[in-house]
């Protein structure tokens, strides 16, 4: 019989302390999600003037094609936003700029064959151009795609293809690339 | 009346036989005590060496032997839980001989002698104990590492620092640890989250394979690991040991202290400290850049325990920063499939103490106090209070000056009541019931900027259980036990709008739509569960050397947080996980055998189990998801049906007084039944060697161990495909993160020297080896296979004192 008294009084703590803790918890914040990036935007001029914008964009993980002519000059500038709230856009390449030392762009090609080098007034890490601000060359007619990576720390910046190049990729997408004779 | 009679017959023998100038009616008997409170010891062998005389201690300790002749002899006195005694005797005369032994009490064992048969444990399950000392002279660095000498039991790791226990090749929430009669709680779900606990607090590790100990809880299918404290002596002494090691492999070292001071009047108090300061470690061939690690414990215990009642109070405070190697911070899959392809870490850097984001912080406190009283039939009431707060923090490498605010930072606060009576007896029953109560609170801080991975949610769990067992005679006890759990699991998330409808959930659980802001939308999903659970076995003893156990249990557990929740990227395999909301509960059934014998030098035991898991709880992959950083897998959590088989061999064999040899062998099959395929994971077969050599002269052993894991052929393949730029095409490659790596073999060596006091206290002076051959190998159980080889050569040098 005692042992039943004590049971209820265990009983009673139990309920007590639930009683107690069974608050309601506020509702969290949304996460203001840093770093993140939604598009990689692409502003290709030609040597005479004429403009293309390629937007890269998560939500529709797409974007239109590049059009190049062989053998011409394009200067090339990459910028990197979020765009997921369109009252705020953030503009990531400045950070990227910031951190100069740490990334590197890079552009990997399939199908096609372009030159890639940096532009005279690309963002530079000492004598290194981080290709934000590139100029392209393409060698032949043909259509492919263009990988567009933003590596972070890289082991070699030197490199010339992806895998000697080392870090990780906080940008990898694909570009469908066309150029004419 | 018969005695003097009887005497009179000895007296008269004796006469008759001295006669002859050899008597062989002489006796021997005595006590043995314990060396520390002079409490007897019981169960302990006396044998007389190279004769079939022996007797064992009864419940006062003491041991008679008749009939012996006369002439010199070798008295061994043993007991599992003392280290042999022997002593030469001339016996002429009967002769009374007391021994002092060294009791390392297992403290469950102890509640078992001193407040009979129900206990903590289960009996008709078999169980593995070791000695924290003794898991410290292998020179383990985690609680879990120490479980690799106990068959059955196996290690997922995440490099160097970070491992978990799995048992029967289940691990995380399936497997439950208990510390001080409290269950651990830290954010266990993940497979890269190692136990937060500081193994050096405690005295005594248990394993139970099976959800058997119910008063735990029934939703470990896999099996519980109990950490606990002796039972204090009621003596005024004051005693502690310290512990350093030194070792090469990371060049750094652990010291670890503990003082605890009794009084004869049940009063104790001990305090313990441990740090823990390395840097990178190395694998046989190059340095594994960021594997360091700092960590520093401590806790308090005090109370009274007065036998007839006593409370005690524990504070333990645990903090422990661990590196991970830098080569498996990796962006997207084109990063794991050249880390996959390249023989070494990408990143080799020279060795340094620095810990460099990719990074984990963790700091557990707990706080516990526990009351009990025994009644007139000795009937035990015994409540407890428990407040756990866990802090996990994990870094990664980021951008803009990120890389020191935490992506995921976690705070998990947990408060659990438990009461229970035990000891209730009618005649040869005796039961015990308990009721849980718990209440926890996660808290995902938004400030890190990343998605969380793990909502904040508030869990209410109220459990009950009630234990018997039948006993009426040594060798053969039924026991049974039923629990049953309600938890409620009331979280509030952001889910991605976009993924909120493409899962069907915006129709499956409207209900718990709150508001949509953005592109996400706050939803309260409010999630119940019903646990039954429960156990029933038999103990046997089929003859003095035979005993057999047979064990089924049936567990139900909720799913986790993870298994519910998870949402976001996994970095160190670049994958997308998802969480499922339409997960149930899984419910396991498993039978486990054991047969042991034990004959002379010779012991063994063979364990098989069998167990059939509905709605298994796993994650696979499912997809490929397209992100900015490019394509990722994502892995699913979905439910199947299961079939999970195995068994446990350990043997042990003593050639001679000089040497020894142990063995264990371990091996679990396990199937997806739906899917028909092989469950990922799984431990292949393992087997550990021990050879021990003690000269007869010096105070010195060695100890030779050889660790030998198959190749795991059975796994499910996981591999998927991706579009690769090389030489300007495109190139499909297959990813392989399926295929295990080869088996592998490791030597060790224990090398060790006893110093002895001149209290009789053991001071050791040890010399390890690990890994002696610097065999380069990768475990298919340690996630950082992808990326490294396991460790090389180590040297170690222990110091322990006991004072």
């Amino acid at each position: 019989m005692k042992n039943f008294q004590i049971l209820f009084k265990i009983k009673l703590v139990v309920v007590a302390i639930a009683l107690i803790f069974s608050c309601s918890k506020d509702d969290p914040d949304a996460v203001n999600q840093q770093e993140f990036i939604s598009n990689v935007v692409l502003k290709i001029q030609s040597s005479d003037g004429s403009k293309q914008t390629v937007d890269w964009d998560l939500s529709e993980q797409n974007s239109q094609a590049i059009n190049l002519k062989a053998n011409s000059d394009y200067t090339v500038e990459i910028s990197f936003l979020n765009t997921s709230d369109p009252s705020a856009i953030e503009n990531i390449t400045l950070e990227v700029i910031e951190e100069a030392e740490e990334h590197q762009v890079f552009y990997g090609f399939a199908g096609v064959s372009v030159n890639v080098s940096s532009a005279s007034d690309d963002t530079k890490d000492g004598s290194r151009g981080v290709l934000i601000k590139s100029v392209w060359n393409a060698d032949s007619a043909g259509s492919g795609i263009a990988r567009v990576y933003l590596i972070h720390q890289p082991t070699d910046f030197n490199a010339t293809t992806r895998e000697e190049m080392g870090g990780f990729n906080d940008v990898a997408v694909d570009i469908p690339i066309t150029i004419t004779d | 009346m018969f005695r003097p009679l009887f005497q009179f017959f000895l007296l008269f023998l004796s006469g008759f036989n001295l006669i002859y100038g050899q008597s062989c009616n002489l006796s021997i008997n005595g006590t043995i005590s314990d060396l520390h409170d002079g409490s007897p010891i019981i169960g302990a062998l006396v044998k007389i060496e190279g004769t079939n005389f022996f007797s064992q201690t009864d419940f006062d300790g003491h041991y008679q032997i008749q009939g012996i002749c006369n002439g010199k002899y070798e008295l061994t006195i043993q007991h599992p839980e003392c280290p042999t005694v022997k002593k030469k005797i001339n016996l002429q005369t009967s002769q009374v001989y007391n021994f002092d032994l060294e009791h390392h009490i297992n403290e469950l064992e102890e509640i078992i002698l001193s407040e009979n048969r129900i206990s903590n444990l289960r009996k008709s399950v078999q169980e593995v104990s070791l000695d924290i000392g003794e898991i410290n002279s292998y020179g383990s660095n985690t609680m879990v590492e120490a479980l690799s000498y106990i068959s059955g039991a196996s290690i997922l790791k995440t490099g160097n620092g970070i491992a978990k226990p799995a048992i029967h090749g289940m691990y995380g929430s399936r497997v439950g640890i208990v510390t001080d009669d409290f269950r651990q709680h830290d954010q266990e779900w993940g497979p890269d989250h190692a136990p937060n606990i500081d193994f050096n607090s405690f005295e005594t590790i248990q394993l139970i394979k099976g959800a058997a100990a119910l008063k735990y809880g029934g939703d470990t299918p896999g099996g519980l690991i109990i950490l606990s404290s002796n039972r204090k002596k009621l003596k005024d002494s004051l005693f502690g040991n310290s512990n350093l090691i030194l070792e090469s492999n990371g060049k750094g070292g652990k010291i670890t202290s503990r003082l605890e001071k009794t009084y004869v009047n049940g009063f104790f108090v001990n305090g313990q400290l441990t740090a823990k300061r390395y840097g990178d470690f190395h694998a046989p061939k190059y340095v594994l850049s960021n594997t360091g690690l700092k960590e520093t414990d401590f806790s308090i215990k005090l109370g009274k325990d007065k036998i007839t009642s006593g409370w005690k109070f524990n504070y333990s405070n645990y903090n422990i920063e661990t590196a991970i190697l830098k080569s498996a911070h990796i962006g997207n899959i084109e990063d794991l499939f050249y880390a996959l392809s390249s023989n070494e870490p990408r990143i080799i850097e020279s060795f340094t103490y620095e810990i460099n984001a990719p990074k984990q912080k963790g700091k557990h406190q707990k706080i516990s106090f526990n009351y009990f009283s025994l009644f007139q039939n000795q009937t035990k009431l015994e409540f407890g209070y428990n407040f756990q707060v866990n802090d996990r923090k994990e870094f990664d490498v980021r951008r803009g000056g990120r890389t020191e605010i935490p992506a995921i930072d976690l705070l998990l606060k947990t408060h659990n009541l438990v009461g229970s009576l035990s000891g209730i007896k009618f005649n040869d029953w005796n039961f015990e019931l308990g009721v849980n109560g718990l209440f926890q609170d996660n808290f995902s801080n938004p400030t890190t900027g990343i998605k969380r991975l793990i909502p904040d949610y508030l869990k209410y769990e109220a459990g009950i259980y009630f234990l018997g067992n039948f006993q009426k005679t040594n060798t053969f006890l039924w026991e049974w036990g039923l629990r049953m759990d309600r938890i409620f699991i009331d979280a509030k998330k952001y889910y991605d709008l976009s993924v909120w409808e493409e899962r069907n959930y915006a129709t499956q659980y409207s209900d718990f739509e709150m508001q949509k802001i953005g592109n996400q939308i706050l939803t309260n999903p409010r999630l119940n569960y019903l646990n039954f659970s429960a156990q029933t076995g038999i103990s046997s003893k089929i003859s003095n050397q035979l005993k057999l156990k047979a064990s089924y249990v049936l567990s139900q557990r909720a799913p986790n947080a993870s298994e519910l929740f998870s949402d976001g990227l996994h970095q160190s395999i670049a994958a997308i996980e998802y969480g499922s909301l339409s997960l149930q509960k899984e419910i396991s059934h498993k039978l486990l055998i054991s047969f042991s014998k034990e004959e002379g030098d010779l012991f063994w035991s063979f364990e098989p189990f069998i167990s059939k898991t509905f709605d298994y709880i796993y994650i696979e992959p499912t997809r490929l998801k397209q992100t900015i950083r490019g394509a990722f897998p994502v892995w699913e959590y979905n439910a199947t049906d299961v079939f999970l088989s195995g068994a446990d061999f350990t043997s042990s064999f003593r050639f001679s007084n000089q040497f020894k040899f142990d063995l264990g062998i371990s091996y679990t099959y396990a199937q997806d039944l739906l899917n028909d395929r092989p469950l990922i994971l799984m431990p292949p077969l393992n087997t550990f060697q021990k050879f021990k050599f003690t000269p007869k002269k010096g105070r010195w052993d060695v100890e030779l161990i050889h660790h030998l894991n198959a190749s795991q052929k059975r796994f499910p393949d996981s591999n998927f495909q991706f579009n690769l730029i090389q030489e300007g095409q495109l190139v499909s490659q297959t990813v392989d993160i399926s295929t295990p790596p080869p088996g592998f073999q490791r030597l060790d060596v224990y090398f060790s020297i006893n110093l002895k006091s001149n209290n009789n206290l053991k001071s050791q002076i040890r010399v390890i080896a690990q890994n002696l051959t610097n065999s380069e190998y990768r475990d298919y159980l340690n996630r950082m296979r992808f990326y490294s080889a396991d460790l090389g050569r180590n040297f170690q040098i222990q110091l322990n004192f006991k004072y």
